[in-house]
């Protein structure tokens, strides 16, 4: 029973359909598991309702692959009746009314919420430590950062404690971390799923995405997920599609591009080797491989751009974070609605958000917006659509996901840096673009994990998970949990 | 030195949507606070904007009724600003590409027309209301999300009558497009207006002065002539006007300083990420335009040409249910629109006004009036028998024709039976005839009256009067 959460959903949906677990076996092994927790990985845990709603479920059939599983959802996702902070102070206490487009359709789907995961603060931030519950640690090493801004998420799959959790994915926080935790790490195509209550950073950025053990399962959840949702109008109306089939049938697109200037640049020898091994392994099979020269500069802006853009539409998506009609109220006896707003929001933000707030707001403000914000949108479109001369003649990106081992906690510093590293950057094109992006497990260097990104067309989210899964074959890395097994 | 006023006048309209502009709250006036909303309006974390199909086609009719071009793809901003009445710390507008551009209003002014032109119109959301008590400040989220429709002219007015025919202009026309219920006064229409004055002849503008709380058309007429005034006096005196915000109070008929305007606020405007860019479907454009009410001046045109003079037709365009009552009678075969203006505007609507009673209120159907009106029209009944009939009607929802029928009092207009009738009274007053001929004019309203008498009110009077002089001659002299 104790190694019951290191199945993936595929295996311990089997054991439900034979009869040989029940659901609420499952979520008290879950709920064990969650107990054990070593990582930080959680904000708030929902184990009596879990139960109960365990125990409902009587029967999986076969083709109810989701049902009776257990998971785990960022705290950014509004969930009724659960106190959701989207790890900040400025939301202690707020019990949400509604539940997440999402959430409702996991729920519907018969899985199991059991508890909500640790980011950093509001989900600005890429390194878990920046939550109000302080660091999450990475599993394979308690020394290290697992990533973020998804980290509880990211170390509660890796930790064998649910087999799928929901994180979100603004830059690169559901596939950075799920490099350096060894799993699937998968953002669909922006708008293929509903965002309505996920607590927005970027929206134009913004995408529900989640980490699974393999992309079979991966496939599974964008097929629950997927469709339009009269709740967010940005959410798209195309035809949802069934994208386990691409997954199972073995369905590819046989042109993969990995970008020049990326292998010049890759220092971590063990990392290039993994990545020349998968290149040369896909050859084999019969992809062909294509070199293409993305322009430096397009590459170098990458990180600006994202700061500027992500920042700008953050500071106005929080400023209903007011104290006014929810979280905590000012202590100071304000005189003056400005007095209330600024106590609240001085003491509810930490400094690190306070300064992308400013950003933010400097690059709108008239005398700046040309300069800085216009200017970052107009940058945002040259990368797309360069991007889509890329995707002409090419089906997929293929790039590192993590280009050196995560970091140490101690290491982590948040003063601003000067120079940027692209690589460290170069996922966030599958956010500008708002293509499908799937990370999947590439190599371990010294025992830590390190992973290898897909990107594909928007919209063609089935062939992404489909070559997740060759690569799956190429490197043997599926289904990893940490300290356990092996 | 003579200076010249330069005036333009922004206006917000609430519309009359059963739902918000961005969420399925209802909208409704008069409820208890803080029941009419959902998480959306509250700005929970999560909740995202839909925009209001209603609200929109209500936006296409405003474009089209005030002649401007509409922007077939709908686009959204953010305006953003703290504020305790604004939940989300934005509000969601339209910036950038309002639904509406380049249109105007024709005002009449001294009997002539003026163009006034309309800069642009666009879709946004209503703010919270405040209530400021002594010691605490409450808010009421009703209103919030409101959809509302601003309005904004370019500076084309000249004095207080102008702007306020302009907003008696835009008044008229979105009430009768039922767009909204225009009433000033309990703010579901809202005017901000720009005074300045510069040198006549000058392309240079002065200092602009914003006037708020212009609640009633009568207000905007005082508070910009007085405006002008001050204006005039301080450029008169060799000082210069501030650029500030000022409010007109009713009490002290004069406008008061609200606040100096230092450095106008950055609202750091940008799209709106959560509503991607809308592509209006030609169908849809169709059937807003299509559904239109007529407007005032289509009405005006056609009233002229059913016979009403100016003075009747501007008083029954005050009131949009009239004209439709009129103008469903007017296709049900009416002998004079005068006369059926005269009963309708005169007759019925003091019967409404002493009762208190709408004209949803009157049960009968259109046909009885418009009977009523012809049988006075073809002088089938005299005007004292017309409001005996027309008291029935009101109260009992009888039949005027039935009604004539049963009391006998239809009026006869066969020359051969009043000929009969005059005759016999000339004959058996001999008196009165001569009384008549010797400057007596008093004597033929007499023989009229007998006549009358003689046949139980059923003659037609005047065609009584006409025979009776013809046959005694013209009015002698005293």
């Amino acid at each position: 029973m104790t190694q019951l959460m290191n199945k993936s959903i595929g295996e311990l949906h089997d054991l439900l359909v034979k009869k040989k677990v029940t659901a609420k076996d499952l979520v008290l092994a879950c709920i064990e598991e969650c107990k054990k927790d070593t990582c930080n990985s959680f904000e708030a845990t929902a184990f009596e309702e879990a139960i109960k709603a365990s125990e409902k479920i009587k029967e999986v059939k076969d083709e109810e692959y989701l049902k009776g599983i257990p998971f785990l959802a960022k705290d950014n996702y509004s969930t009724k009746g659960i106190e959701t902070t989207a790890s900040s102070n400025i939301l202690n206490g707020y019990i949400p009314l509604f539940d997440a487009t999402v959430i409702e359709k996991l729920k519907r789907a018969g899985m199991i919420l059991v508890g909500k995961t640790t980011m950093d603060e509001l989900a600005m931030g890429g390194t878990g430590t920046s939550g109000h519950k302080g660091v999450t640690t990475n599993p394979y090493d308690h020394t290290r950062i697992v990533g973020g801004s998804s980290c509880g998420s990211a170390s509660s799959v890796a930790s064998g404690i649910v087999p799928f959790s929901l994180g979100s994915d603004t830059g690169d926080s559901v596939r950075k971390p799920a490099s350096y935790a060894g799993i699937v790490g998968f953002k669909p195509t922006w708008g293929r799923i509903s965002r309505f209550g996920l607590f927005p950073f970027a929206p134009s950025l913004d995408t529900v995405a989640y980490f699974t053990r393999n992309v079979k399962d991966a496939s599974y959840i964008l097929t629950c997920l997927a469709g339009k949702d009269k709740k967010d109008m940005s959410s798209s109306s195309r035809k949802k599609e069934k994208y386990q089939n691409y997954v199972l049938s073995h369905k590819t697109l046989k042109r993969i591009g990995c970008f020049k200037s990326v292998l010049d640049s890759i220092e971590e020898k063990a990392i290039k080797d993994a990545y020349l091994n998968v290149l040369n392994g896909l050859a084999n099979k019969g992809y062909e491989i294509i070199y293409y020269d993305f322009p430096q500069y397009l590459l170098d802006s990458l990180y600006p751009t994202y700061m500027i853009i992500s920042c700008a539409e953050a500071t106005s998506n929080n400023a209903n974070l007011d104290g006014i009609r929810f979280g905590p109220k000012a202590d100071n006896d304000p005189q003056t609605y400005i007095e209330y707003m600024k106590q609240c929001r001085t003491k509810g933000f930490s400094s690190i958000i306070k300064r992308r707030f400013v950003i933010g707001s400097f690059s709108l403000l008239s005398a700046n917006q040309d300069e800085m914000f216009t200017r970052a949108q107009k940058a945002r479109r040259m990368i797309v659509e360069e991007m889509e001369r890329f995707f002409d003649n090419i089906d997929y990106l293929l790039v590192p996901a993590s280009y050196s081992k995560p970091k140490k906690v101690e290491d982590i510093n948040y003063s601003w840096s000067k120079k940027t590293d692209f690589l460290e950057n170069i996922m966030t094109i599958g956010n500008f673009g708002g293509y499908p992006s799937l990370t999947v497990p590439l190599t371990f260097i010294d025992g830590l994990p390190c992973g290898v990104n897909i990107t594909g067309r928007t919209f063609e989210d089935g062939y992404v998970l489909s070559l997740g899964q060759e690569i799956e074959g190429i490197t043997g890395l599926k289904n990893l949990v940490a300290n356990k097994g092996e | 030195m003579e200076f010249e006023p330069v005036i333009g006048v922004e206006i917000h309209v609430e519309l009359k949507t059963k739902s918000k502009m961005f969420s399925s709250a209802p909208t409704s006036f008069g409820m208890p606070t803080n029941t009419m909303t959902v998480p959306y309006d509250l700005a929970f974390p999560g909740t995202m904007p839909i925009v209001n199909k209603e609200a929109v086609a209500y936006g296409i009719k405003v474009t089209k009724a005030l002649n401007m071009t509409l922007d077939k793809t709908l686009y959204f901003d953010r305006k953003n600003y703290f504020y305790p009445d604004l939940p989300k710390g934005y509000q969601i507008t339209q910036q950038f590409r309002p639904i509406g551009k380049d249109g105007y209003v024709i005002i009449i002014k001294d009997g002539q027309e003026k163009k006034i032109r309309v800069e642009q119109i666009h879709l946004e959301e209503d703010t919270a209301k405040q209530i400021h008590l002594s010691d605490i400040s409450l808010i009421d989220f009703n209103r919030v999300g409101t959809p509302l429709i601003e309005i904004v002219s370019m500076p084309d007015m000249t004095s207080g009558e102008e702007a306020m025919k302009y907003v008696e202009a835009i008044k008229e026309i979105v009430t009768y497009l039922d767009v909204s219920d225009g009433k000033m006064e309990n703010g579901s229409m809202r005017c901000d207006i720009n005074i300045s004055l510069k040198e006549k002849g000058s392309s240079v503008l002065g200092t602009k002065v914003e006037c708020k709380n212009l609640n009633t058309l009568m207000n905007i007429k005082a508070a910009v002539d007085y405006e002008i005034n001050r204006q005039k006096e301080i450029l008169e005196r060799g000082d210069k006007v501030e650029q500030e915000t000022r409010r007109y109070d009713e009490g002290k008929k004069m406008t008061v300083l609200m606040r100096k305007k230092t450095d106008a606020v950055d609202y750091k405007y940008f799209r709106e990420p959560n509503i991607i860019p809308i592509d209006l479907d030609d169908g849809f454009i169709y059937d807003a335009i299509h559904s239109m009410n007529k407007l005032p001046n289509e009405y005006r045109v056609e009233l002229k040409e059913k016979g009403l003079d100016n003075y009747e037709i501007e008083e029954l365009l005050k009131n949009r249910s009239f004209v439709l009552y009129f103008e469903d009678c007017l296709l049900l075969k009416v002998t004079s629109a005068k006369v059926l203006w005269n009963l309708l505007m005169v007759e019925v609507m003091g019967y409404l006004n002493k009762t208190e009673k709408n004209l949803e209120d009157l049960k009968f159907p259109k046909e009885y009036l418009v009977s009523l009106a012809n049988l006075l029209a073809d002088n089938k009944i005299n005007s004292k028998q017309g409001k005996e009939l027309l008291a029935k009607l009101l109260e009992e929802n009888a039949n005027p024709l039935e009604l004539v029928k049963k009391l006998g009092l239809e009026q006869i207009s066969d020359p051969k039976f009043v000929e009969e009738i005059v005759d016999r009274v000339l004959q058996n007053n001999a008196q009165s005839i001569s009384d008549y001929k010797n400057g007596k004019d008093r004597a033929l309203g007499y023989l009229v009256g007998q006549v009358m008498k003689e046949s139980k009110g059923k003659c037609n009077p005047s065609l009584a009067k006409e025979m009776i002089q013809n046959k005694i001659g013209p009015c002698g002299k005293r």
